[in-house]
């Protein structure tokens, strides 16, 4: 072994150029591939990691506290794996003027602590209420900075009728367990209407029926009417798998790339460098080595900078996915769950050496039964000219000549060509899927964006603050007069009573900007109110009620019922409940609370300062930050370019690893065309021509396909979030878009080449053509 | 003599690989015309002369002239320019591209130049002819035999007829028959006036093809002397 052992280190040595490529594409493609599997990994169950991680509630129940006491459901554990509770429970009613977040029931919960064995609550901003007239909401963790700018982040008190409650933190629970937490002191003050149990079971939970089963086992026992509410892990799960879905295909896709390029550049490269390696390979075998200490000579050989790359890369994987995952996670709204699960660690350790033995083992296998005679004159005895025809061609066009013979050269190697155009191919589809997703995910959010307004306003109802001597109008006027507002748009809800349905339906009636600011163009079918009769309803509203357009919708407006027509479908509502929008009408007899503006701000305007402005200029008013509440899509955005960067650096390395392995075919060669007057810069545009044709064709076939995924993929991501998207969001190509693409084909193979291109370049001649 | 009709000149010329020393204080001349031939044991320095002349390697001290040029200031862009115009280079491996056809790499040399495909093809036919492959144009090298290798590199290296031929051991790698051909064809070059320096071991490439000897010994010249042509 010790003879196999000096061999390979002897090899690893005098090959220090493809050592370094192979330790480089296996620690970048070992990157990639963590990032990959931990955001496969990641996509398939954010609901299930978040639910592990919190020791979610297979069931929150509540029962009677009048029928039931805290000592007889603690003693029922019939099925139970872990319990906590009781917890007592009451239903607030948010004082109205509290703001547009407080406006409906709120579960409030009684607990003494976030922990606990179940329900292990992620309290993710302040601290837990220690006293009575303290609270800590239910929110999904979010930035801070971003958190402190919307309206949740600065809601301070909620006003209950039995008084204010100060908030005091922000904590997340993915089993929904509750709204709000208080102590168990203030609960009780508030007089709790329920008695909260929070349940783990053991068995089986997967369906309805199976949880249902395990709620029977607990409740047998106890007063039949002590259940009141039961609400299993399901539904939550449900909820959440559709928030999501619009991005999970997009991570997944990316995923399965990563680790194709990842298979085939590590292929490629382990495979040259073997088969580069025949003549020394015949030499070993004159010398007395067995075909299987060969093969074990070239394995040992690749395994040293593939292990040392593999562990490099888990290492940098690691810290690179910590704050991708942390964001997913977040994004998701199931808080932050950072760290990489051991399955996806072991298969990178053992995946990509494995791959890297296999890519090895198929060449070293011919190696191993490959004559010595003939392996050591693989490179040195003339071969027969491959591609004659081509070059024939090449050689008598008007190209200049270091062109025409660099477009030759990948007819020379068809295997070795093929191969790297597959890694080519590959960076340039997922360039182009990688640029078409993140501009659709911008326009998802610029509409977004646009549509929520940038900034919200709303005149104060409560007594904590002064209420606006404004009208309407006046509002909307000051508004616009505020330096940086670009539109402004007013509206006021009313819920209506519609003929033939048993729920009342939220019409926004709406002036100004509206249109403009970004609900015209989400529109994908219809068109927007052109008179008062007409209604434009968000697809959700939509489906809810089973209309579509052109149907007719009879509401009771101020007790006439008016009769108004869907003219078109839109994918968002206004913020808050889904509403259908119609044109303005006055309703005199409301007061300035009842109405609610949206501005969008010129481009560059300090958003805080505009906030700012308005609270200075009234402070009857509420005015608050609306951006950044698609901080997912920013980083599905971010997520997509760094993943499309990696591919392509993987792929400039399989071009490097062909081209280092073309100069070390073609030492001769070079020599010779050196020693007849090519000068180094000619040998420079040989080389990189090579390339830049295989880029240039990646291009053209490409280009398409990743223009054909774009256009499969998005619309399937969409129809797993149960929307539809605009044409607006799927026109993101144009003509200087695609020439960049063509631009980054080419690019990518060229940066690939430049190094053993110039390499090349400086060969020193006499050496090449003196020592055959 | 003039400085017009030196075609090589070297002045104290000093090769160093690490602690070796290839050449030490070379001093010769070539003129015009001339057919010389170097000669001497493996590891005398013979290559390492010729890469000097041939601006494939660069002197630790002395200079080099060549066809009135200074090759031991030139970068290498500049020394690729010169080889392109000036020298020819017959190899004992031939160094032919394998992917292109005998007339393609000889009209290479002039594609470099800037000629276009049509000027150079016909200017390598013309060489075809002389050398009397013309029936092998199209066949690629590794479809020839040594001998007509040799001759489509003879007439690469005469391509874009070169001031001064250099010929590393041209005789080495093939049979005797062969070989023979070959001196004659250098033979023949040098009566219609190209300027030789032959790299052999072969003491009748020698006297066949050379008008004067130079011996080396230890990178030093050790003799140098008149031939009589066989």
């Amino acid at each position: 072994m010790s003879a196999v052992w000096t061999a390979s280190r002897n090899a690893v040595r005098r090959r220090r150029l493809q050592t370094f490529v192979i330790f480089l594409v296996v620690l970048v493609c070992t990157v990639t591939a963590l990032l990959s599997l931990a955001l496969l990994d990641a996509s398939r169950s954010p609901f299930q990691r978040a639910f592990e991680g919190q020791r979610g509630a297979h069931a929150v129940v509540t029962y009677d506290p009048a029928r039931v006491t805290g000592a007889q459901l603690v003693a029922a554990g019939s099925g139970v794996q872990a319990a906590a509770g009781p917890f007592g429970q009451v239903i607030v009613e948010p004082e109205k003027g509290t703001g547009p977040f407080f406006s409906r029931p709120m579960t409030v919960v009684g607990r003494a602590d976030p922990g606990g064995p179940v329900d292990r609550v992620d309290l993710w901003s302040g601290r837990w209420p220690q006293t009575r007239g303290e609270i800590v909401l239910n929110v999904p963790p979010q930035p801070a900075a971003e958190f402190r700018l919307g309206p949740l982040g600065r809601a301070t008190e909620l006003v209950t009728p039995d008084g204010a409650l100060r908030v005091v933190g922000h904590a997340f629970t993915v089993s929904g367990s509750a709204d709000g937490w208080v102590t168990p002191e203030q609960v009780a003050a508030l007089k709790p209407t329920g008695t909260q149990m929070l349940y783990r079971f053991t068995g089986d939970v997967s369906t309805r029926a199976a949880l249902d089963a395990r709620l029977a086992g607990v409740t047998t026992g106890l007063p039949g009417d002590a259940l009141l509410a039961a609400q299993p892990y399901l539904v939550m799960k449900e909820k959440a798998a559709a928030t999501p879905g619009v991005y999970l295909p997009f991570l997944g896709t990316f995923g399965l790339l990563g680790l194709l390029v990842t298979v085939i550049i590590v292929g490629n490269v382990v495979g040259g460098a073997v088969i580069s390696g025949y003549r020394h390979i015949g030499v070993l075998k004159a010398l007395g080595f067995t075909p299987r200490q060969v093969v074990a000579v070239y394995l040992t050989m690749v395994s040293v900078p593939a292990v040392a790359g593999t562990v490099l890369g888990t290492g940098l994987g690691l810290l690179a996915v910590r704050p991708v995952l942390s964001d997913t996670f977040r994004g998701l709204g199931f808080g932050e769950q950072s760290g990489v699960r051991a399955w996806v660690i072991v298969s990178v350790l053992v995946g990509v050496p494995a791959l890297v033995l296999i890519a090895a083992l198929l060449p070293a296998r011919r190696a191993h039964r490959l004559p010595a005679a003939q392996a050591i004159s693989a490179g040195s005895a003339p071969r027969r000219g491959r591609a004659l025809r081509v070059q024939r061609a090449l050689s008598g066009s008007r190209l200049p000549r270091a062109v025409s013979l660099g477009l030759g050269i990948p007819f020379a190697r068809p295997a070795r060509t093929a191969l790297t155009m597959a890694s080519l191919l590959l960076g340039v589809v997922t360039v182009t899927f990688a640029l078409g997703l993140s501009d659709s995910v911008t326009r998802i959010d610029e509409v977004g964006s646009r549509s929520s307004g940038e900034i919200g306003v709303r005149p104060y109802q409560g007594d904590q603050h002064p209420v606006t001597g404004r009208s309407d109008t006046e509002i909307e006027r000051m508004l616009r007069d505020l330096p940086g507002a670009a539109r402004v748009g007013v509206g006021v809800a009313r819920e209506l009573s519609v003929a033939g349905q048993s729920e009342p339906m939220q019409i926004n009636f709406v002036r100004g900007d509206i249109p403009e600011m970004g609900y015209e163009d989400q529109l994908y079918e219809g068109h927007w109110m052109t008179s008062d009769d007409q209604l434009v309803l968000p697809t959700q509203l939509l489906n809810e009620r089973g209309l579509r357009i052109g149907d007719r919708v009879t509401a009771s407006l101020d007790g006439r019922w008016t009769t108004f027509t869907v003219v078109g479908e839109t994918i968002r509502g206004l913020p808050g409940p889904e509403g259908a929008f119609a044109t303005w009408r006055d309703f005199p007899q409301l007061g300035p609370q009842a109405y609610f503006y949206q501005v969008q701000t010129a481009e560059g305007t300090d958003l805080a300062g505009y906030v700012a402005a308005v609270r200075a200029a009234d402070p009857g008013l509420d005015a608050w930050d609306n951006t950044g509440g698609d901080a997912f899509g920013t980083m599905v955005a971010a997520f997509s370019a760094l993943l499309a960067l990696l591919l392509a650096t993987v792929a400039a390395l399989g071009v490097l690893n062909t081209v280092a392995l073309d100069v070390s075919d073609r030492r001769r060669d070079l020599g010779m065309l050196k020693s007849i007057g090519m000068t180094p810069r000619q040998v420079v545009t040989m080389m990189i021509t090579s390339m830049a044709a295989l880029g240039l064709a990646a291009a053209a076939i490409g280009i398409p396909l990743g223009l054909g995924a774009h256009r499969l993929v998005l619309p399937l991501s969409a129809d797993a979030a149960k929307i539809r998207l605009p044409e607006y969001v799927m026109q993101v190509w144009d003509p200087a878009t695609l020439v960049l693409l063509v631009f980054s084909g080419v690019a990518i193979a060229v940066v690939g080449a430049l190094l053993p291109a110039r390499r090349a370049a400086r060969l020193t001649i006499a050496q090449v053509l003196h020592n055959e | 003599m003039t400085e017009k009709s030196t075609v090589v000149r070297l002045d104290g010329v000093r090769k160093e690989y690490g602690d070796t020393v290839a050449l030490d204080d070379v001093t010769l001349e070539i003129r015009a015309g001339e057919a010389v031939a170097v000669m001497g044991p493996s590891g005398c320095g013979k290559s390492t002369l010729l890469n000097m002349i041939a601006g494939l390697d660069r002197p630790t001290a002395g200079e080099i002239t060549v066809h009135g040029q200074r090759l031991d200031t030139m970068n290498e862009t500049r020394l690729a320019l010169f080889r392109r115009h000036h020298l020819g280079m017959i190899f004992q491996f031939f160094n032919l591209l394998d992917d292109l056809s005998a007339l393609d790499n000889v009209a290479l040399a002039a594609q470099l130049t800037g000629s276009s495909a049509g000027t150079a093809r016909r200017r390598a036919l013309e060489l075809f002819g002389e050398l009397g492959i013309t029936d092998r144009r199209d066949a690629h090298p590794a479809a020839l035999s040594g001998g007509e290798r040799q001759r489509v590199a003879v007439a690469r290296a005469l391509m874009n007829r070169p001031a001064l031929l250099l010929a590393d051991e041209p005789t080495g790698a093939l049979d005797s028959r062969a070989g023979e051909q070959v001196m004659d064809l250098l033979l023949d070059l040098n009566q219609i006036g190209q300027t030789l320096l032959i790299v052999t071991h072969d003491e009748r490439l020698a006297h066949r093809c050379a008008s004067r000897l130079i011996e080396l010994a230890d990178g030093r010249i050790a003799r140098e002397s008149a031939l009589e042509r066989l």
